[in-house]
């Protein structure tokens, strides 16, 4: 069966001849060179000014991890929560898919953008959100699932294992499975959505498909494992480099990424605070590396997971399954209320407002004095209007030089493809990916000390955050946009082209229609991810003043809570940013393609 | 493919880069610096979360000088701080507000700030005996101290500590939570507190005290928020997301149980540990920059902090003591009532903090890692 896909890859390969449109090889490759130098630009000049604080080369330094101050706990949390926040969102994720995919459902593009939205929440929405979750107010805690306190169940958990705050380690990886949750989706459901319902007929004649362990074997791994195994190698890198979920949810415990965050301030100071800066550079290095090795990994499993996909094209497979029984009803509905669960807790302590009473203690009343308290901006706080502004000026500009910069990058590897350079294309491919193995505190760093060298005016320049964000958001675009341009089939330009259309509208018709989802999808992904950044503009934010909703809401959750109005407040600004991304994303969906399996 | 992917990395981490950079220029004595940015008429102020400064309060500056502020927050501090170090050799901003006097020195052995012409004289004693020299001035004030929870103590039965070393004991066994000196300027104020505490007593010493601390199970948070708002059950924390509440005792000021009935209708019960010497008289500063482009607006701004318009209201608004002579907290709600206020005044000098915070730093951490 391998052997047939990979029969099937390789004449869409071959027959793809889309590359006439794009720029002279000559001109990309200095545009790439441009956007390498510049993604990898704020780590190395990061790196070096580590390295002359702490005297220490990159050898020295990845050879000292283990002397670092909190580093090797912080790498082992970082790898259990990992790996474990994996597995879960497998285990959640995969009955969702597999009835989502499997039946017909009235409303499932809805229901794929619901899933969808949880990913391109900001992080911080997200944490605040779980934090209302866990509250001893709520639910869980009433079934005697007390994550928070550590009292009942949970509470006798730790005493008999020794495990300390197995709650927040639960509540994190919960949280990690709910961010993730869409990966395993969008990889997975389109897959078995696809998929020709004769084949397991033809698989159950034959004696591999008599049980259910062969049908596994002989079919649903075959087919359905490198989405799998693509989507739980993503999870793991969204949950190692995970940071503010870390930072509210598990107070007793740090990532790499949230060490390296509570360092970061002081790091690349000469003769001042050397221990925060070997902290930074050993603990970068061998973040670094980690997710070097996991993103190769992720890159070979989806090309594989492509390969597979281009195979089982039998779109409408799903319609003839028929509507989903009630196992299936309850395993997606209970998804549904899953995903929405933080966000509505959030939206809901928006209005709520603690009340002193006079010896008695504390009463909530509803009311919207934290909406009007985050809007004027009365808690000292930027106003949320002006904020949403900033945020959605940077997401826009972003999108300006982002989506151009990795169609750029996607349209070059799928080119080096069809030229038969499957080496360089896969390490041009890995090398998109560079950004999402270092660390936004990395990023932020070298950005400031790079500005500081070259172009210190620059930090007068209102859009500075724009280039963190650029650097962070192009590897998306690029994991969007290039399944997409595998798949056009050069025939239908070829069809264009024979209408004797304008060379522009033959463009557009024989090519661009085919990829306009997709871009849309790239575009709103960017958009949602540079209003929910957080790492990179939690550092230069230091030198400017250029507040987004993100960093508000973080302001305000971390300061002193004596006013009743600040929690509030925060969630106002939460939901402000929530309701904005929910948005975009179910514009998107509305333009993403009926059976697109091209990852998020 | 794999080989040269990890030839590349090989070659990046081993290849010595320090010849790449020059080093940034040193600047060996304090002389005035020239701006570090351009000057756009808009005076920049780098400080931390302050509520005292919010947007009502600088438009009315602007109202009365034409000059706009535009305000760079960090995290706390020493944000602050490292933030005016990392850009030393080009300062982004003009005014500093919000170091306090467990950084101050550091900032002022590093040149960071320049000569000021606010007049000093209204200022209280309390305010300017850490420091009344030319480059900074006091703002805001406040003492910092263990709070405790009573109520847990009178459910458990418990006494009110009367030394230090009773924190040791099995009952207070990982119910006290401290914020790390490392990355807080409470946790910082109250490892100089500890420090002055032992310098006071016949025996023990205040390293050997954090380490029985730490086998004792204490709490370390990264900063005040962590310990104040999840771990502590006494203040308002409970009502808060994240709260943990198992620690009955933690850093905070001793005026905080007055901030907590000040929002509660007079209701609190969190008090404050009066030990003598176990606080620190922690004093918050402002000063011009050194390599600001927009002195004159700093200066102006220095002014206007310290007139009595504002500065006064900085309990209501900053949660913290006015350093102006002759006010002090409001009665309103048991604001008053509820703050302790310490029979004996901190001894610390700024020459003993400048001299030893590096040296108390790495022995704390050794302290706390080694248990």
């Amino acid at each position: 069966m391998v052997g047939i896909l990979e029969i099937g890859h390789s004449a869409i390969m071959r027959g793809s001849q889309t590359m006439r449109q794009t720029p002279r090889l000559t001109v990309r490759f200095i545009l790439i060179f441009a956007y390498l130098t510049l993604a990898s630009l704020p780590f190395i000049l990061a790196l070096v000014r580590l390295q002359v604080v702490t005297g220490h080369t990159p050898i020295e330094a990845l050879w000292r991890f283990g002397d670092v101050y909190g580093a090797s706990e912080a790498l082992v949390f970082t790898l259990v929560e990992a790996s474990a926040s994996a597995l879960l969102t497998v285990i959640i994720g995969l009955p969702i898919a597999w009835h989502l995919g499997r039946h017909e459902w009235r409303a499932d593009t809805w229901y794929r953008a619901l899933f969808a939205v949880p990913f391109v929440m900001p992080a911080i929405v997200a944490a605040m959100g779980f934090l209302l979750l866990i509250d001893d107010e709520g639910m869980l805690f009433a079934l005697g699932i007390d994550l928070r306190t550590e009292t009942g169940l949970i509470g006798e958990l730790a005493e008999r294992t020794g495990w300390q705050h197995p709650g927040h380690f639960i509540a994190l990886v919960f949280a990690h499975a709910w961010f993730n949750l869409s990966l395993m989706i969008r990889f997975v459901e389109p897959t078995l959505a696809r998929l020709d319902p004769a084949w397991e007929e033809q698989l159950g004649l034959l004696r591999q498909g008599q049980t259910r362990i062969g049908r596994i074997r002989h079919l649903w791994w075959p087919v359905v494992g490198p989405a799998v195994l693509c989507a739980a190698s993503l999870s793991f890198l969204f949950s190692f480099t995970s940071f503010a979920l870390v930072k509210w949810l598990t107070p007793f415990n740090n990532t790499l990424e949230s060490l390296m965050a509570k360092s970061g301030g002081s790091a690349g100071i000469e003769n001042y605070r050397v221990d925060t800066s070997e902290i930074v550079m050993s603990a970068s290095i061998v973040q670094c590396l980690i997710l070097l090795a996991a993103l190769y990994l992720t890159a070979t499993l989806q090309q594989r997971h492509s390969s597979r996909f281009s195979l089982i094209s039998e779109s409408g497979a799903r319609a003839t399954r028929g509507p989903p029984n009630w196992k299936g009803r309850l395993i997606v509905y209970s998804g549904i209320v899953f995903a929405l669960a933080p966000m509505g807790a959030a939206l809901l302590a928006s209005f709520r407002v603690r009340h002193g009473a006079i010896g008695s203690g504390i009463s909530y009343q509803w009311s919207s004095a934290g909406w009007s308290a985050a809007w004027s901006g009365d808690l000292a706080t930027m106003g949320i209007g002006e904020a949403l502004s900033h945020s959605l000026l940077y997401a826009v500009c972003t999108l300006c030089i982002a989506l151009p910069t990795g169609w750029l990058l996607a349209s070059t590897i799928l080119a080096l493809e069809l030229q038969n350079r499957p080496k360089l294309a896969k390490a041009l491919d890995v090398a998109t990916l560079l950004p999402l193995a270092v660390s936004a505190v990395m990023v932020g760093l070298g950005v400031l000390l790079g500005i500081l060298k070259w172009m210190p005016s620059l930090f007068q320049w209102d859009l500075l955050p724009v280039l963190p964000h650029v650097i962070l958001t192009v590897p998306f675009v690029v994991r969007v946009m290039l399944p997409a341009m595998r798949a056009v089939e050069p025939k239908w330009d070829e069809q264009a082209t024979v209408l004797n259309l304008s060379p522009i509208r033959s463009w557009y018709h024989g090519y661009f229609s085919f990829v306009r989802g997709p871009a849309v999808v790239a575009s709103s992904l960017t958009v949602a991810f540079s209003m929910g950044e957080f790492g990179a503009s939690w550092l230069l934010v230091r030198a400017g003043s250029w507040d987004t909703l993100s960093v508000v809401v973080d302001q305000l959750m971390s300061r002193p809570k004596f006013d009743p109005l600040v929690q509030p407040a925060a969630m106002a600004a939460a939901s402000v940013l929530m309701l904005v991304t929910f948005v975009l994303f179910f514009l998107a969906e509305r333009f993403r393609p009926e059976g697109d399996g091209g990852g998020f | 493919m794999k080989i040269s992917m990890a030839l590349m990395v090989l070659i990046l981490l081993a290849t010595p880069l320090s010849g790449c950079l020059e080093q940034d220029a040193v600047v060996d004595e304090c002389t005035v610096l020239p701006p570090g940015h351009d000057d756009d008429g808009t005076l920049r102020i780098l400080t931390y979360d302050i509520t005292a400064l919010s947007e009502q309060v600088t438009d009315e500056f602007t109202n009365q000088t034409g000059i706009p502020v535009e305000m760079i927050k960090v995290d706390d501090a020493g944000g602050i701080l490292d933030q005016m170090m990392l850009t030393k050799a080009a300062q982004q901003a003009d005014l500093m507000i919000g170091l306090d006097n467990t950084y101050l020195p550091t900032a002022i052995e590093n040149c960071l700030l320049q000569p000021h012409t606010t007049s000093a004289a209204n200022l209280s004693a309390s305010a300017s005996v850490f420091y009344d020299g030319p480059l900074a001035v006091p703002f805001d004030q406040g003492d910092v101290c263990l709070n405790y929870d009573e109520d847990a103590l009178s459910e458990a039965n418990m006494s009110v500590p009367t030394h230090l070393s009773n924190l040791t004991e099995e009952e207070w066994k990982g119910k006290v939570a401290f914020p790390s000196p490392v990355s807080s300027s409470p946790g910082r104020a109250f490892l100089i507190a500890s420090m002055e505490y032992f310098s006071h007593q016949s025996e023990g010493d205040a390293m050997a005290w954090w380490s029985a601390m730490i086998d004792n199970e204490a709490i370390i948070t990264s900063g005040w928020t962590e310990a104040y708002e999840t771990h502590y059950t006494g203040g308002y924390g409970e009502y808060t997301e994240g709260y943990i509440g198992d620690a009955w005792m933690t850093v905070s000021y001793c005026h905080s149980p007055g901030v907590e009935a000040y929002y509660s209708g007079n209701y609190t019960h969190s008090t404050s540990l009066m030990l003598d010497h176990a606080h620190f008289h922690q004093v918050e500063y402002t000063g011009i920059i050194n390599g600001a482009a927009q002195a004159e607006g700093a200066q102006l701004f220095m002014d206007y902090l310290l007139s009595e318009e504002i500065n006064v209201n900085m309990p209501e608004n900053n949660l913290m003591y006015s350093v102006l002579e002759g006010y002090d907290l409001p009665e309103t709600d048991g604001y008053r009532y509820h703050a302790d206020v310490p029979d004996v005044v901190t001894t610390m000098s700024y020459e003993e903090i400048n001299t030893n915070m590096d040296t108390w730093l790495e022995s704390w951490k050794s302290a706390t890692q080694q248990s």
